[in-house]
């Protein structure tokens, strides 16, 4: 399980580039899917990879499945070595995908994003578009189960589709 | 023009939302959601995590008495 509002707040409040994706994107949109973690495309500009630091540093971040035994750095550096990653916080789990199957980088996230407002914050979050695109892109069993709902409700709000 | 519930729970033969309906989704379900502001919807969304949490702690508190 991820503490949904202390992972966005701090995201927001030190100013990380980031969209929403995934599950919790899905569940904006007003699916009644549930995820039990938190998926973000982030810009990877050092300025930000910096913040991202920032931010989720104090959460203790690891890389999911490596024993506990082995150290794990959490920072600029690591973040820098990598593009998408998968993390277990003292929060929860935070994955990071510096691109979306179907959508693209951050930038071209950014530009499918759509501004919902949680816990008094201006979160940019992927469009139902966006979604439906990566959801058919990435196809696995996970996303062919969710695709029906998002199509059904991509098709009852278009003012359009009747 | 019929609003997005209207379309949800009167779907019309072979549109996307007939599918889902018949592919199994509660189309009910959405439209408690679009009801709801986003807030609410996130809100929602911690809860169930957290339902999932305890009914996991139950189950192996159970497997452990056994």
């Amino acid at each position: 399980m991820i503490e949904l509002k202390d992972a966005i707040t701090a995201l927001v409040d030190n100013d990380v580039e980031f969209v929403l994706i995934g599950g919790v994107a899905i569940t904006l949109h007003s699916s009644a899917y549930v995820t039990e973690d938190l998926d973000l495309c982030y810009s990877r500009t050092n300025i930000n990879l910096v913040k991202l630091c920032a931010a989720l540093g104090r959460f203790k971040p690891r890389a999911r499945g490596i024993p506990d035994e082995l150290p794990f750095i959490f920072d600029e550096s690591t973040l820098r070595n990598g593009t998408n990653f998968t993390f277990s916080t003292t929060i929860g789990d935070i994955d990071l995908l510096a691109e979306v199957a179907g959508v693209g980088d951050y930038t071209v996230a950014r530009e499918k994003s759509v501004d919902f407002t949680i816990y008094d914050r201006v979160v940019k979050v992927l469009s139902l578009d966006a979604l439906i695109a990566a959801k058919q892109a990435a196809n696995r069993p996970k996303d062919q189960l969710v695709l029906p709902e998002l199509l059904a409700l991509r098709e009852a709000l278009d003012p359009n589709s009747e | 023009m019929r609003t997005p519930e209207e379309k949800l729970l009167n779907p019309r033969p072979g549109s996307k939302i007939a599918e889902a309906r018949d592919f199994g989704i509660d189309l009910t379900l959405i439209v408690g959601k679009l009801r709801k502001t986003p807030q609410q919807r996130i809100d929602d969304l911690q809860s169930a995590m957290r339902f999932h949490v305890e009914l996991d702690k139950a189950r192996e508190a159970r497997l452990l008495k056994k």
